[in-house]
């Protein structure tokens, strides 16, 4: 083993290793359990850190054993795995933060953080998988950790979430793995190569190559809340709110999209997949997705559901720019993979704060709660303000990228259907913005209500995050260069 | 140093703008809020007129670069003072309002977003500091909170968010065919139709061109004084220099799209008159009133739109009328707060006497900026399309007419009934800012070549205009009035108001004859009676007399024989006389 490939177990380790740790500890054992959590997430950002630091210099770390004759379980650390890792790394030390303040007297503390941190363990996992048999590993791991996430409050409506939420991304792993199956049968490999591994099949068989392609896409789809397989998203919204944030910013949506990137890039080769005649359906199904997303969103009053159906609608701007199969598209893509993130992230971290101080859980109460949690309420803006898509803020960077990649294959329709999502989010996010900064609180309230600070500085932090990812999106080391970086590499194949 | 100057510019008032969102902090913040704009002001009036200061990042958004030109010089100019008028202003409206804070934060941010979009030399930069001035613009359209407000409020959103709509996907489009970002080779890359039809329309909204102008006048209309100012003062203007930033003008010649905007224009010069007039809220007249200049300025664009060659002399009289249009109308905003913060009718009538100088400046007087502004226009058109030309021409010149009715009826609506003001606002603490950009308004004509170089040179040589238009304005204004005063009392009553001076006359007439007529009555029994009393006396006296001389005569004769001067009757009277004495 190298000394490379300790690297990547280290950073496995450090959120999977954790975790038999905290399920150890009593319940009792707050401030242990908060000091283990945040030492291996600084850990890990450090190590992410480094890692990102030799792979932009070109290294490949890599380390493989052969499970099957022909199966490998294999992780592979190249620029893609990074933009996640990254992304996730930066993310959980951010919600850790957030969760501890927010679960501060909660009770199942230790069943809660254990988890959390195997489901962020799995999303390592998802990113450095180098081939879809690990990945679909990392996949089950990251549905089973997200579970007692999910259920965490234990009510009659928590449960009947996560039940809704097992049966559909179980079925949709039962799906993945007979596509990882159906990948090996016929590519005789399920590496993640960039190019692509199934040029030959096409070529030979299309009909199986296309089938195989739905077939992937319709697994990875649930997880990615692609429409009509989004529905358990909006349910399972009824999880603590850094539980929601983690999901539909980093852990679950985000795999499945990550999933989409990996399949239609490494597994197919974006080329194959135009010569299937795949990218139009794929660009189709993620424009319908957008905008249903988008009108679903703008009837909610709840602010988590709103949320939770805009994120339907922001993640397939991912598959968008995968599927219009060019290199801008592609950066934008990529690069949104990151922004909505931290866009997400914050908007339900803000959400939580709502509910925790002010008790403020729809968007019809949301009247002056700007005068009571400016901080939160600043972020909250900042992130809807990127969503609809503003300069400088994160957002504008990817629809803009998104823009120019459907110009730049000629796909004009995106122009449309940009600015009718754009003008759907404005619908939705400006509303909240209003009643929470122009509108007068209902009557004279409480006394300023206090949050600590590691509820009001989180949403701050991805606030400002949002803000420089966007203002600073040409510089080195930004979403958007990393980004350029991976695609470059992609398309150079 | 210029590019440190060039951050300066945004930096102080987004420095401010934190500053105000402290409670600690705010009270200086509001201090300092007049004079946000002033490294802008300097670094405009400072900058040669040909010099090029840039300042450039490739790592901010996609790659920033601010700079600044000759014309973007003047915007900078005469948008600074605006703001600096306004914030005045704004500083003493506000003293005392609950939501002072949350205005002055969107006032300070939508300046930032004012004064950086004319720095911006790329799309991205530019767009978002559009938008920043766009959307913090609404908490001032807000901000009164009535429901006139809320309605303006949310129609100005509505048109925001769809300008903002048409920008991103016209900016995306040229950007696309350019293959860059910078705003100079936007304009070089002569984008197709749709991506300028979309930048058109995008800049139309905040134009106020028709059929994009109804969030207009309500949101000028319902913003408290200040902010009315500066919206349509200086961020209207934003939309003219997006335009003139992002339009290949001068280089491409489009000929639908120039024919349309020219037609936008002209509809938009009258309709806004006849819209305007109707209005019973003096600021919304005044937002009418933009609209409808803007219409004149849109004549401008679409003649260059249609004739590229005629843009270059073009240009200058649009940037003339642009910095005219600015102060005349700023003053005209500031000055209906001027007339609601005096606290007695002596004060407002002197205000309106003063809010009457920019007024007619607006109007076009001769020699004004006004109409030296539309004769520069009208000889710059003439390089243009021929067939256009006259409409043009007669267009510009009527406008005189629709400006000074609508000046009239602002000026009529706001004396017969002045807009409320804060209790706490001194009086001339508005009235100075007012009176400030009145006199720019008016020294502008002079104080143009100084600031604007070579570009003022068309100018110097532009006629004074006619004054006809004015006067015909004037003129069927009191006709106007007098008509709907009539129609207000009922023909008849008014028919005896117009006849009372008349009446009045014959009734003094009648009384004077009446006393002549006594006195001469008077004196017509008088004189016979005096002559008869003269004529007793006389007879009388002739009696007496001939009574005398008929006694002395008697005397005489009875005195004869006594006579010695008669031989015949010597010493008869002598004797008599002498035996009487």
């Amino acid at each position: 083993m190298t000394e490379s490939a300790t690297l990547l177990i280290l950073i496995l380790l450090t959120s999977l290793g954790a975790a038999p740790v905290i399920f150890a500890l009593p319940e009792s054992a707050a401030r242990l359990r908060t000091a283990i959590n945040l030492t291996m997430a600084t850990i890990k950002v450090a190590l992410v850190g480094w890692l990102a630091l030799e792979v932009g210099q070109g290294a490949r770390h890599g380390l493989s054993f052969a499970i099957l004759p022909g199966l490998e379980f294999r992780l592979q650390a190249d620029p893609l795995a990074i933009l996640f890792i990254a992304l996730s790394a930066v993310l959980w030390l951010i919600t850790t933060i957030y969760s501890v303040g927010y679960l501060e007297r909660g009770p199942h503390r230790a069943r809660f953080f254990g988890f959390f941190s195997l489901c962020v363990g799995a999303t390592v996992g998802v990113a450095l998988a180098g081939n879809l048999f690990t990945f679909l590993v990392f996949y089950e791991l990251l549905t089973l950790a997200t579970y007692p996430l999910v259920i965490h409050r234990g009510t009659a409506e928590a449960l009947r979430a996560g039940r809704i939420y097992l049966i559909y991304t179980l079925a949709g792993g039962l799906v993945l793995l007979l596509g990882t199956l159906g990948l090996w049968v016929l590519a005789g490999t399920t590496d993640f190569v960039a190019g692509g591994i199934m040029a030959d099949v096409a070529a030979a068989q299309p009909l199986a190559a296309q089938a195989l392609f739905v077939v992937l896409i319709l697994a990875l789809g649930v997880k990615a809340a692609l429409v009509p397989l989004h529905r358990w998203l909006p349910i399972a919204m009824v999880a603590p709110a850094p539980v929601s944030a983690l999901l539909h910013a980093v852990a679950v949506v985000k795999a499945g999209a990550f999933g989409i990137i990996r399949v239609v890039f490494e597994v197919f080769g974006i080329e194959t997949v135009r010569e299937l005649g795949l990218t139009m359906p794929l660009a189709a199904l993620a424009a319908v997705t957008i905008l249903y997303g988008s009108v679903r969103a703008m009837t909610q009053d709840d602010i988590k559901k709103r949320l939770a159906y805009s994120t339907v609608s922001q993640v397939s701007y991912i598959t968008l720019g995968v599927a219009l199969a060019g290199p801008v598209a592609a950066v934008g893509a990529l690069a949104h993979l990151i922004h909505q993130g931290l866009m997400k992230i914050t908007m339900f971290m803000a959400a939580g704060n709502l509910a925790e101080a002010l008790g403020v859980k729809r968007v019809s109460q949301m009247d002056g709660v700007g005068r009571a949690l400016p901080g939160t309420m600043l972020a909250f803006s900042l992130a809807a303000l990127a969503m609809i898509g503003l300069p400088p803020l994160a957002g504008f960077v990817s629809k803009w990228y998104l823009a120019q990649g459907g110009l730049a294959v000629g796909q004009d329709w995106v122009i449309p259907l940009l600015l009718g999502s754009s003008l759907l989010n404005a619908l939705y996010f400006l509303p909240m913005l209003h009643r929470a900064w122009f509108r007068d609180a209902p009557e004279a309230e409480a006394p300023r209500p206090r949050i600590g600070w590691m509820l009001a500085a989180p949403p701050l932090v991805t606030a400002a995050l949002v803000l420089a990812a966007g203002l600073m999106a040409n510089a080195p080391f930004s979403p958007l260069e990393w980004t350029r970086f991976i695609v470059e590499l992609e398309y150079r194949e | 140093m210029t590019g440190l100057s060039l951050a300066l510019v945004l930096i102080l008032p987004g420095l401010l703008t934190v500053a105000l969102a402290s409670p600690a902090l705010r009270a200086a913040a509001w201090r300092l809020v007049p004079l946000a704009p002033m490294p802008a002001l300097a670094l405009a009036l400072m900058t040669a007129p040909d010099s090029a200061p840039v300042l450039r990042s490739d790592w901010l958004i996609l790659g920033t670069e601010l700079g600044l030109d000759s014309v973007s010089r003047l915007f900078l100019a005469f948008t600074a003072v605006l703001w600096i008028a306004a914030g005045s202003a704004a500083r003493h409206w506000m003293r005392d309002d609950p939501r002072a804070a949350a205005f002055g934060i969107c006032f300070l941010m939508a300046m930032t977003g004012n004064l950086g979009l004319i720095l911006a030399r790329d799309a991205a930069s530019f767009y978002a500091f559009f938008a920043l001035m766009s959307f913090s613009s609404y908490g001032l359209v807000l901000h009164e909170r009535s429901d006139k407000a809320r309605s303006a409020a949310r129609l100005y959103i509505g048109f925001v968010i769809a300008g903002e709509l048409a920008l991103f996907a016209g900016l995306a489009l040229t950007a696309a065919q350019a293959g860059s970002l910078l705003l100079s080779d936007l304009r070089a890359s002569a984008p197709d139709g749709l991506a300028a039809l979309l930048l058109l329309a995008g800049f139309g909204v905040k134009l106020g061109l028709v059929p994009l102008h109804f969030w207009l006048p309500p949101a000028h209309g319902a913003a408290p004084v200040p902010a009315s100012a500066v919206l349509s003062g200086a961020m209207i203007k934003a939309g003219l220099f997006g335009m003139i930033a992002t339009l290949p003008l001068g280089v491409t010649a489009f000929d639908d799209l120039g024919p349309l905007v020219m037609s936008a224009g002209l509809v938009t010069i009258f309709a806004a008159l006849l819209l305007g007039v109707q209005q019973t809220n003096p600021k919304a007249v005044l937002g009418y009133s933009s609209v409808s200049q803007m219409g004149i300025i849109a004549l401008g664009l679409g003649a260059g739109l249609l004739a590229p060659e005629a843009w270059p002399a073009i240009l200058p009289a649009l940037v003339f009328l642009a910095a005219h249009h600015a102060l005349a109308k700023g003053a005209l905003f500031l000055g209906v707060g001027a007339v609601a913060a005096q606290p007695d009718g002596r004060g407002r009538w002197l205000m309106l006497v003063a809010l009457a100088l920019p007024a007619l400046v607006l109007a076009g007087l001769p020699a004004t900026s006004g109409a030296l502004g539309k004769e520069t226009l009208k000889t710059a058109l003439a390089a243009g399309s021929a067939v256009w030309l006259p409409w043009l021409v007669v267009a510009l010149t009527l406008s005189g007419i629709a400006t000074t009715l609508l000046m009239a009826r602002h000026l009529f609506l706001l004396a017969r009934q002045s807009p409320p003001a804060p209790q706490a606002v001194a009086p001339e603490a508005i009235a100075l800012p007012f009176l400030g950009l009145a006199l720019g308004a008016v020294m502008l004509p002079a104080l143009w070549p100084w600031l604007a170089g070579s570009a003022g040179a068309p100018l110097a040589q532009a006629g004074t205009g006619p004054l006809w238009p004015v006067a015909a304005g004037l003129a069927i204004a009191l006709g106007a009035g007098l008509d709907a005063h009539a129609r207000r009392i009922g023909p008849a009553v008014f028919a005896a108001q117009l006849l009372a001076p008349f009446r009045a006359a014959r009734a003094r007439l009648t009384r004077v004859v009446a006393v002549r007529q006594r006195a001469l009555r008077r004196l017509s029994v008088q004189v016979p009676r005096q002559i008869a009393a003269r004529t007793l006396e006389w007879r009388l006296a002739q009696t007496a007399i001939l009574v005398l001389i008929a006694l002395v005569m008697a005397l005489h004769l009875a005195s004869e024989p006594r006579a010695s001067v008669i031989p015949d009757s010597p010493g008869t009277s002598g004797a008599v006389t002498e035996g009487n004495l």
